[in-house]
């Protein structure tokens, strides 16, 4: 896969297992929480660019707004 | 001769007279009344009335007298106006003459009270607000007069204020005649509403078919203030005045007013069959309720007002028979020897220091002669005996009865009601006159004063007369049925001499007997139907029942409580309770699972 998709498929699987297994600190987490976020807002930015979706262009801030309200 | 001038003024003159006494009070503190001055005034209003009376019997000058305005609204007027016709004369002349007897025994019977002179004005208000009512020319005058009776018999019921039951007599003598008003608003109302006049000139000549409604309000007001069957519990109640009060208000001229109203506005029934035959109805059931209920009574007061009732009943049949000339004749005849049965029951009960149980009264024929004399005269004239006055009302309302197209049931329970006349009149007169006495042996009798025995000889020789005088001096109204076959011209004959030899066998029977044996007749007849325990306590039970349901257990209870702002709030607990026990926490497996989707996601791409 291309050099985007693989940094940020990566970001995720790594924030993933260490939201499941640092477990001392809560703030790690959290941490881990947001990377997850940021990397699903990187993918879903380049969504609409690679596959001439324009519609699409909305999706990265309602999840901002949706992770936001979870988070918070 | 100028007989509309003579008419008139002699007519303010009587009304005049009778006000005196009410009005002189009030313009100088030196002039008090008196009970001697009150029967002074009624005695020569009684006097001077019999000018207008012997006018219009000899001329036949009808006349309306209309004075001042009362401008309400500009379409609407109410003159304040007087009608002197056959109805108004003959009563004006009745009542005075009525009324003075019976003031001029009060002032006897109650000498003993504190209070004597307000007690004479109370019947003297009375008398002059039912004059009013009498003379009324519209309907709102004669609302004044209904309403003033009402009053006057309220204030004087409740005389002896010190007893509960004359309070509640009182109170249910109002309660009564309320119900009753509402069926005279509710025609008024109507009349007002369709025809723009409450004057009986405007309303009266409706040939054509009036619509049922203002008929039965009239028809509820007369059931309220004649005591007709659904309303006449208070009647018997209202016993519990002084015996004047008896006499003056439930016997002779109060309890007719309902009964004049129907005749005063008797052309707007005429051609309304459904009314008519529900006065007939009404009246039947009432005549015979009232005499069943008679038969078993142990209280002279109780029995002569269960015999007011059956009479008043007696006029209804007439009322529906459609001769309110008849009905008239009746009301006046009916005034006489009823007055008379009151003021010699008075006589007796203060004679045998307020006895009023015929059980304990018996042999006061040589005792009390005059009194009982009077009293067996009073009673025959009730019962219809052959040219008494009751004879010349009673008898043509039977003939009429039996000749008429009507309702068989009617006619049966009127004939009933009858022989039951006979029957309780001489029960009472056999158990008061005749046999051993049975009073205790110390009683204060003596008659031998003329305040009582003028008035009572007064009012028997009107009962003796009455009726042959104003028969035939009238003119009638309609014609008087002159062929019929024999045992229908004697059937109130046959029927009242059977109703005597009933209680002639009866009370040889019954001689001996300490104590009656129940059966189902007697305690119908003696607990008055069962009327007064049902009605009065069903309907304010049921009444404050639903209203208890209402306010407290709908609308606190339930809405506030189970449904409202508390339901809402127990919904939650419950489905907080409910949730609970799912929420186990065990987040290290829940966190174990996310990874392996993970590391499985990995392993796949």
């Amino acid at each position: 896969m291309s050099l985007l998709h693989l940094s940020f498929y990566s970001t995720f699987a790594i924030s993933s297992l260490g939201l499941a297994f640092h477990r001392a600190h809560l703030i790690s987490a959290l941490l881990c929480l947001e990377s997850i976020i940021l990397s699903i807002y990187i993918a879903l930015s380049t969504l609409p660019i690679e596959n001439q979706t324009p519609s699409l262009t909305l999706m990265p801030i309602l999840i901002l707004a949706f992770s936001a309200c979870e988070a918070g | 001769m100028k007989t509309t001038l003579l008419l008139n003024t002699s007519m303010l003159l009587t009304l005049l007279l009778i006000l005196t006494p009410m009005l002189l009070p009030l313009l100088s503190k030196k002039l008090q009344n008196s009970p001697t001055t009150i029967i002074q005034a009624t005695k020569a209003a009684f006097l001077t009335s019999l000018v207008p009376t012997m006018l219009f019997l000899f001329t036949g000058t009808d006349n309306i007298t209309s004075y001042w305005e009362w401008s309400l609204i500009t379409n609407f007027k109410i003159p304040l106006s007087l009608k002197i016709d056959q109805y108004s004369t003959l009563f004006l002349s009745t009542a005075l003459f009525v009324t003075w007897s019976i003031l001029q025994f009060a002032s006897w019977y109650m000498i003993a009270d504190p209070h004597i002179t307000k007690f004479f004005s109370y019947l003297l208000t009375f008398l002059i607000a039912m004059l009013i009512l009498t003379t009324a020319n519209n309907m709102f005058l004669l609302f004044i007069g209904w309403e003033g009776v009402g009053i006057m018999s309220f204030l004087l019921i409740g005389w002896w204020q010190g007893r509960t039951e004359a309070n509640t007599a009182a109170l249910q003598a109002v309660l009564y005649n309320r119900i009753g008003d509402i069926g005279l608003i509710l025609s008024m109302a109507w009349l007002a509403s369709t025809t723009n006049s409450w004057d009986m000139q405007q309303l009266l000549p409706n040939t054509t078919e009036t619509s049922t409604l203002p008929l039965l309000g009239l028809i509820l007001a007369a059931t309220g203030k004649s005591a007709q069957f659904g309303l006449h519990p208070w009647l018997p109640a209202a016993m519990e005045g002084p015996t004047p009060v008896s006499a003056l208000l439930h016997s002779s001229t109060m309890v007719v007013a309902g009964i004049f109203l129907l005749i005063r506005t008797h052309p707007l029934f005429t051609n309304n069959q459904i009314a008519l035959t529900l006065c007939l109805c009404l009246g039947a059931l009432s005549t015979l309720f009232a005499a069943t209920c008679a038969l078993t009574q142990n209280d002279i007061k109780k029995i002569i007002a269960f015999s007011t009732s059956s009479q008043l009943g007696l006029m209804m049949v007439t009322i529906g028979l459609n001769l309110p000339q008849l009905a008239f004749l009746h009301i006046s005849t009916h005034a006489f020897f009823k007055a008379m049965l009151f003021l010699c029951s008075g006589s007796i009960i203060h004679n045998l220091n307020g006895e009023q149980d015929i059980r304990k009264m018996g042999g006061l024929q040589k005792m009390l002669p005059t009194t009982t004399s009077c009293l067996t005269i009073g009673n025959l004239a009730l019962m219809g005996t052959p040219f008494l006055a009751g004879f010349y009302s009673k008898d043509l309302i039977i003939e009429n009865l039996n000749t008429s197209h009507l309702n068989a049931w009617a006619l049966s329970l009127t004939l009933m009601a009858t022989a039951f006349t006979a029957t309780y009149s001489l029960r009472m007169t056999i158990l008061i006159q005749t046999g051993q006495t049975r009073m205790s042996p110390i009683t204060p009798m003596n008659e031998n004063n003329p305040t009582i025995i003028n008035p009572i000889t007064r009012l028997a020789l009107g009962s003796i007369i009455t009726g042959l005088l104003i028969t035939t001096y009238i003119t009638p109204m309609h014609t008087t049925p002159t062929t019929m076959p024999t045992y229908i011209k004697s059937a109130a004959m046959l029927l009242t001499i059977s109703g005597i030899i009933l209680a002639i066998e009866l009370s040889n029977m019954t001689h001996t007997l300490t104590q009656p044996k129940q059966n189902t007749l007697l305690n119908f007849s003696s607990s008055l139907g069962y009327f007064n325990p049902l009605t009065h306590r069903l309907s304010s039970l049921s009444l404050l029942n639903t209203g208890q349901k209402i306010s407290s257990h709908l609308i606190d209870l339930s809405w506030y409580k189970k449904m409202g702002p508390e339901g809402l709030a127990a919904m939650q607990l419950t489905a907080t309770k409910t949730s609970t026990p799912f929420h186990t926490g065990l987040i290290k497996t829940y966190l174990g699972s996310f990874a392996l989707s993970i590391i499985l996601l990995l392993l796949i791409h």
